[in-house]
């Protein structure tokens, strides 16, 4: 039965401020690609006359509430909301418009809808639109054809791709690409990028430079640069007529597989933790609703509207988190352990400008003080939820097995080896702690060290075949094949080759006034960013990536690209590239910058990238003192849990029918 | 002062022109015999229902909402989707004395008097709505009918042949040889002819088409009323004037200047501007002419779009041009687009004029190359090679044209060595993989699928191949393509399994067949369906000796549900789908020690792990005299914190715990750990 009903799904779509307020403040002008993705929604709602139902990919929700708040559904004509399920399809609505990914489950539960419609002798009763997003295939059209119900349904396309999470985020959202790409080899994420990126080209002109590394990536390059030649078939004028970009000086595309350390450390930036504990969905949060709204008494100095504090504990809301909240666009990249004094100083200051209104005694003084007050009763609201958030953070960071796992990927990223790792390891398997944390503990352990040794890499597969359940022999040689958990064939190490070229273990952090991205992972500089900081700061030698500050920055279009860093980049995985895109009336690539903006990179990871990577390289764009700004576009958002969570083979509950 | 013979004016100050823009050599036919009808959004049925079809390129027939009518309306005609509130498609049936408004959801009855109506026509605008009434009126309704224009009463009782709009304002009614324009406020005017003719509504006027001539009925363009206007001031007609005393050496030329210096530049966008709307090629040099001379007494002016009218003109009077007979006004080719009149010169076969005005208009002659060989190629009576050097000798300079069009062109005609031929110079990869498909041409469409990175046209290929070849033909094409053979993995996983194993076996991928067959046995619903399927998977593990590992563990699991199943039968509990720590760990809670350690040196647990499950399992039923006698029992292999460590998050029962653990302890900083917690946990209550 789906029966989720318009409100649980109005819930994601109303937030206290208006969707994508936060957009827009940059020279690119992010928001423009919101309201064209926001525009074709509505001429897909419309395209269906009367009220109508709208039956969604329960996966594409949170990107539409990105897109257009339920409000907008509504002026449209929708009047119920369901999510795309097994199962029947009660409704009472007439005309029903499914939004979904094209794919094969899909098309049988909508196949099974019209099914039921058909036999409960009601038949053209209803009317069945479709609209696959991004777009439509052979391969839905053909199971939908199969079912019988081609004829029935009128189909059509929602061109949704990259969607802005931020001004300097873009995302995919396609939460399916890490394991399509790197286990099934299945290359459509590549196609759609590729699509989406020809697309940001056609709005801000080409990239005169797009460097990069990994088989995908090259892959992905290589199909934008056949695309744009394929384009003068379709379109000449615009091929021609698309200029080099103005502001975007490079594209710089990484494989997930080139760096999967990474992910699979434990994130310690603020947003990084809050994706690691309440795990941030479409840049939503779920927590329990009495922290986000609810007024508790106690906290709240000076008592702006303390009055009702009944609290409903066990009800969750969703929070949008983004750069909407000034005070969360403070915190979100700075490690966790500087978070509490940055609050603290926060609630004084809010605290001070409560007390002001005791100064105030003239009316223009009182009439200024009560302008104010708007903002700061904001301000003090998203204290609190801050506050919370950051409290439950550390009730999580102060137990024993957080500190024990952090340890233990501390020692094995920077390569302290002892027996204590794999020992833990075996104990978490007997504690039977979920197999999730088991596993990425595991993995980083194997790919820092090359593998297991042969007898360790049997009673790890052992332990966790008789702990967690026979079907993980699937899930084990998933692992294998992504080389993520492996038996060591040779002693060589490239990994250790690596850490110590790009300088990946820095021992000296300051949390408080970082100097390097390594601040993020308290010591650990995260492979993927360094990679990007090769590019983007010349003249840097590798050996001295990790201290002091900013490199001398360059224009990436004429600069060196990876000279320097060849022997580093041999010895990962997948082919590294530097291609140069030129018009053909040998304009010379724009390396003035225009009016004084800063030159900016578009980061695309091929196959998703972690919160903490995302405040890494914001952190990089803070060295280059406005002269370079970085927009990060990625496949989906990921974390090692669902990085990890997507290759455990999952079985059908068995309990039940003995 | 040129004075404007043809225009007729009504006393709305509405002007209205009626020219000829070619004569007819086809004096011969009798217009009165053909009629032209289309239903571009739909058409009634034999029950008088409506279908409408949108989209022609996939049409999908939708029903309208029943008009519940029993004979065929009095008249009828379509509002298109663009003019109506709802955006979709609204039919007008004129029925009894009413109207209905039919759409998707509804059939509305407009519940009018002055029925039947015998004619109805919409507004190119789509906002109004002219009736032909019983009672000989014609009546001008908005589409919503909620606002009455105008009614004129014709004094006939016979309905007229035709009735269309002219423009906006105006509305034509034909009956046998005479013309009856109707202007907004009742004004009218006549006009007879010799013979039949017929009317054809376009957006700016009516084409009155005889069998003498073909004539062209519109109202006057502003821009030219205001120049041509008898006494106009309009700085336009100044200028207009002002050439004229110029071209006559008279002084009041500069005076004429003079007096509209300020709206000099308007002006001459005026004259621009109504040299267009004009067909006599005289009016548009005299109009140019004056733009270009009031431009002289401009410092700054932008002349693009003079040159850009000399350019339209030039493309008008050409394809205005009798041998080619298009006669577009001005306002039809703005609405029309250059493309539109490029399409409509390519299905005239008019190629050579097509490619002049696309080289003049700096557009793509790409469609017409295209066209053209098509047809090349469907008349040519030359041998393959001789048609292929023609085809590209004349598209060779046209770097990005695309031939799959042609080479499908050369395939239909059944010269398929020539579409082979023609498909090699395209230059995108996935625009081949159709015609390759159909010309049987398998596993190069599927490399050029694969070329092209698009997974959909991959799956397209494959889907047809699977059709279409036996299984192992089947295999043998996609065999060494990594790319569709993870694409069939994925489909076949999804949707075929039986054709899965089939390749896998042909492929020689024991391993990942073994997997497929182990992940089968949990959807088994019965136990012995599931030890047989995980047989199967034992089977292909144990043939392979790299994977003495899984082989193992596949025995294990099969002795382990052999175990389970027992265990459901001793204790009328489910045990099915556990893991072997979970089976122990269930043992335990259900107070059955004995039997978990049995299982336990069954199974060759290590004691490690046997002794967390117990430790865990009895503290989750509380059972603090069992966790005791197991501290006691002898030396813990996983030392004594977890003791501690457990007394703490389970916060229960201190007392019980205390001192036999303590005096086990080895070392004195978990007994001063140990006192700690108690402390705590006595101070906390």
């Amino acid at each position: 039965m789906s029966t989720s009903t318009a409100a649980a799904v109005a819930a994601a779509s109303t937030p206290a401020q208006p969707t994508g307020a936060h957009l827009g403040h940059t020279p690119l002008n992010i928001d423009s690609l919101r309201d064209l993705a926001r525009k074709e929604l509505v001429n897909v709602l419309d395209s269906v006359q009367g009220k109508k139902g709208l039956v969604l990919d329960p996966n594409l929700s949170g990107p539409l509430s990105l897109i257009a708040e339920f409000a907008l559904l509504k002026d449209h004509g929708v009047e119920k909301i369901y999510h795309l399920q097994p199962g029947p399809l009660e409704t009472d609505c007439k005309n029903l418009i499914y939004i979904c990914r094209p794919q094969v489950n899909y098309m049988k539960y909508i196949a099974e809808h019209i099914h039921t419609h058909t036999t409960e002798s009601r038949s053209g009763a209803y009317t069945y639109s479709l609209f696959f997003v991004p777009r439509r295939t052979a391969l839905c059209e053909k199971v939908l054809e199969d079912e019988g119900v081609f004829g029935e349904i009128t189909k059509g396309e929602y061109h949704l791709d990259l969607i802005p999470l931020e001004d300097d985020l873009l995302s995919l959202e396609w939460d399916s690409t890490f394991r399509e790409l790197y286990l099934d080899k299945d290359t459509t994420s590549i196609y759609y990028a590729a699509k989406a990126l020809m697309r940001l080209q056609g709005i801000y002109g080409w990239f005169p430079r797009i460097l990069g590394k990994g088989e995908h990536s090259k892959a992905l390059c290589d199909m934008m640069l056949r695309m744009r030649r394929e384009m003068a078939v379709d379109d000449l004028e615009a091929s021609q007529t698309t200029q080099m970009s103005q502001n975007i000086d490079s594209l710089i595309i990484l494989d997930r597989d080139v760096d999967l350390v990474t992910p699979l450390c434990t994130q310690l930036t603020y947003e990084g933790l809050i994706d690691e504990i309440f795990h941030i969905k479409n840049s939503f949060v779920e927590v329990d609703a009495a922290l986000a709204s609810a007024t508790p008494a106690q906290s709240g100095p000076g008592g702006a509207g303390s009055s009702s504090s009944a609290t409903v504990t066990g009800k969750k809301k969703k929070v949008p988190l983004n750069g909407g909240d000034k005070l969360f666009g403070e915190l979100r990249d700075l490690n966790f352990a500087v978070v509490g004094g940055l609050l603290n100083k926060v609630a004084k200051r809010i605290n001070a400008d409560y007390e002001q209104r005791h100064n105030a005694k003239t009316v223009p003084q009182i009439r200024d003080f009560i302008n104010k007050m708007g903002g700061l009763a904001q301000e003090h609201q998203s204290l609190r939820l801050h506050t919370s958030l950051a409290e439950q953070i550390m009730d999580y960071t102060m137990t024993d097995d957080f500190n024990r796992i952090l340890e233990v990927q501390q020692n094995v990223v920077a390569g302290i080896a002892t027996t204590k790792e794999p020992d833990y390891i075996e104990e978490m398997i007997n504690k039977q702690v979920p197999i999730v944390q088991v596993l990425r503990l595991l993995c980083l352990y194997s790919l820092v060290n090359n593998g297991l040794k042969p007898k360790q890499y049997e009673s790890f597969k052992k332990d966790i075949l008789e702990a967690y359940g026979f079907e993980h022999i699937q899930t084990l040689e998933n692992l294998r094949k992504l080389g993520m958990l492996t038996k060591q064939v040779t002693t060589k190490n490239t990994y250790a080759l690596v850490r110590k070229s790009l300088s990946l273990i820095v021992d000296e952090v300051n949390e408080h006034a970082p100097n390097d991205i390594s601040y993020v992972y308290s010591g650990y500089a995260p492979l993927s960013v360094r990679l990007i900081q090769c590019v983007v700061q010349r003249g840097k030698d590798p050996k001295t990536l990790g201290g002091g500050g900013g490199g001398k920055s360059s224009g990436v279009a004429g600069g060196h690209g990876w000279r320097g860093f060849e022997d580093v980049l041999r010895m990962l995985p997948g082919r590294t590239f530097d291609e140069k895109q030129r018009v053909d009336d040998g304009q010379p690539m724009s390396s003035r910058r225009m009016n004084g903006q800063p030159r900016i990179s578009l980061v695309f990871f091929l196959g998703g990238c972690t919160f903490t990577e995302v405040s890494a390289t914001r952190f990089l764009a803070s060295q280059e003192s406005g002269l370079r700004d970085f927009v990060i576009c990625t496949t989906q958002i990921l974390n090692g849990n669902t990085l990890v969570d997507s290759l455990v083979q999952k079985v059908p509950d068995l309990q039940t029918n003995a | 002062m040129h004075f404007y013979t043809n225009f007729v004016q009504f006393y709305s100050l509405l002007h209205y022109r009626k020219q000829e823009i070619y004569s007819m050599l086809w004096k011969q036919v009798d217009l009165s015999k053909y009629m032209v009808a289309a239903a571009p959004f739909g058409g009634p049925l034999g029950s008088f229902q409506l279908i409408s079809i949108a989209n022609f390129d996939e049409p999908r027939p939708l029903l309208l909402a029943d008009p519940g009518i029993n004979e065929p309306p009095h008249s009828w005609t379509v509002i298109p989707p663009k003019f109506t509130l709802s955006r979709h498609v609204e039919v007008l049936l004129a029925f009894n004395s009413t109207i209905l408004v039919v759409d998707a959801t509804e059939a509305r009855d407009e519940r009018l008097q002055q029925g039947p109506f015998t004619k109805m026509s919409i507004s190119p605008d789509g906002k109004y709505l002219a009736l032909f009434t019983s009672d000989g009126k014609l009546w001008v309704v908005s589409t919503d009918f909620q606002k009455n224009l105008s009614e004129f009463p014709t004094k006939s009782q016979v309905p007229p042949q035709q009735l269309v709009w002219c423009g906006t304002d105006s509305v034509v009614l034909y009956w046998d040889k005479i013309v009856l324009m109707v202007g907004p406020y009742g004004d009218w005017i006549k006009y007879s002819y010799d013979d039949a003719i017929f009317l054809i509504p376009e957006i700016d006027g009516v084409r009155i088409i005889s069998s003498e001539k073909c004539e062209f009925l519109q109202k006057v363009p502003d821009v030219t009323e205001s120049i041509f206007n008898i006494g106009s001031t309009a700085p336009a007609a100044m200028l207009y004037d002002a050439l004229d005393h110029f071209e006559k050496k008279s002084p009041k030329a500069d005076e004429n200047i003079r007096s509209i210096r300020l709206e000099l530049s308007e002006a001459v966008e005026a004259c621009i501007e109504a040299a267009g709307h004009e067909i006599s090629h005289q009016y548009q040099r005299t109009l140019l002419k004056a733009a270009s001379f009031g431009k002289c007494f401009l410092e700054i002016h932008n002349a693009d779009s003079f040159v850009e009218m000399c350019k339209v003109l030039r493309v008008l009077n050409a394809v205005r041009y009798y041998e080619i007979g298009i006669p577009l006004t001005y306002a039809q080719y703005q609405r029309l687009t250059p493309e539109a009149l490029i399409d409509r010169l390519i299905s005239r076969h008019q190629y050579l004029l097509a490619i002049r005005i696309c080289e003049y208009l700096k557009m793509r002659t790409d469609r017409i190359l295209i066209h053209w060989a098509c047809s090349k190629i469907k008349k040519s009576n030359d041998d393959e090679d001789t048609i292929c050097r023609m085809v590209v000798e004349k598209l060779a300079n046209k770097p990005g044209l695309s031939y799959s069009e042609i080479a499908m062109t050369a395939h239909k005609a059944g010269q398929s060595k020539l579409a082979t031929m023609l498909l090699d110079y395209e230059p995108r990869a996935g625009d081949q993989v159709p015609l390759l498909m159909s010309m049987q041409q398998d596993e190069l469409a599927l490399v050029k699928a694969i070329e092209s990175g698009d997974t959909d046209l991959v799956y397209h290929v494959l889907l047809h191949l699977k059709r279409k070849l036996h299984l192992a033909e089947f295999f043998k094409v996609i065999n060494k393509k990594p790319l569709a053979c993870s694409l069939l993995e994925s489909y076949c996983k999804q949707q075929d399994t039986e054709l899965l194993k089939n390749f896998y076996y042909q492929n020689d991928q024991r391993v990942d067949n073994a997997n497929l067959l182990l992940m089968e046995s949990f959807q088994q619903k019965d136990t012995v369906g599931r030890i047989n399927k995980l047989k199967e998977a034992l089977k292909l593990y144990q043939d392979d000796k790299e994977h003495v590992f899984e082989a193992k563990a596949i025995d294990d699991s099969i002795s382990l549900l052999r175990t389970q199943v027992q265990l459901e039968k001793d204790y009328s509990q489910p045990f099915i789908g556990l893991s072997m720590s979970s089976t122990v760990y269930k043992l335990i809670t259900i107070n059955q020690g004995n039997r978990a350690t049995k299982v336990q040196s069954e199974f060759k647990m290590p004691v490690k792990r046997f002794w967390w499950i117990k430790l865990r399992a009895l503290v989750e039923i509380r059972d603090w005299d069992g966790v005791a006698t197991l501290a006691k029992s002898k030396k813990s292999p996983i030392g004594y914190e977890p003791f501690v460590e457990d007394l703490n998050v389970s916060l229960f029962s201190w007392n019980v715990y205390n001192s036999e653990i303590r005096d086990k302890c080895p070392d004195g900083v978990i007994q001063g750990q140990i006192e700690r917690y108690m402390a705590e946990l006595t101070s906390s209550r």
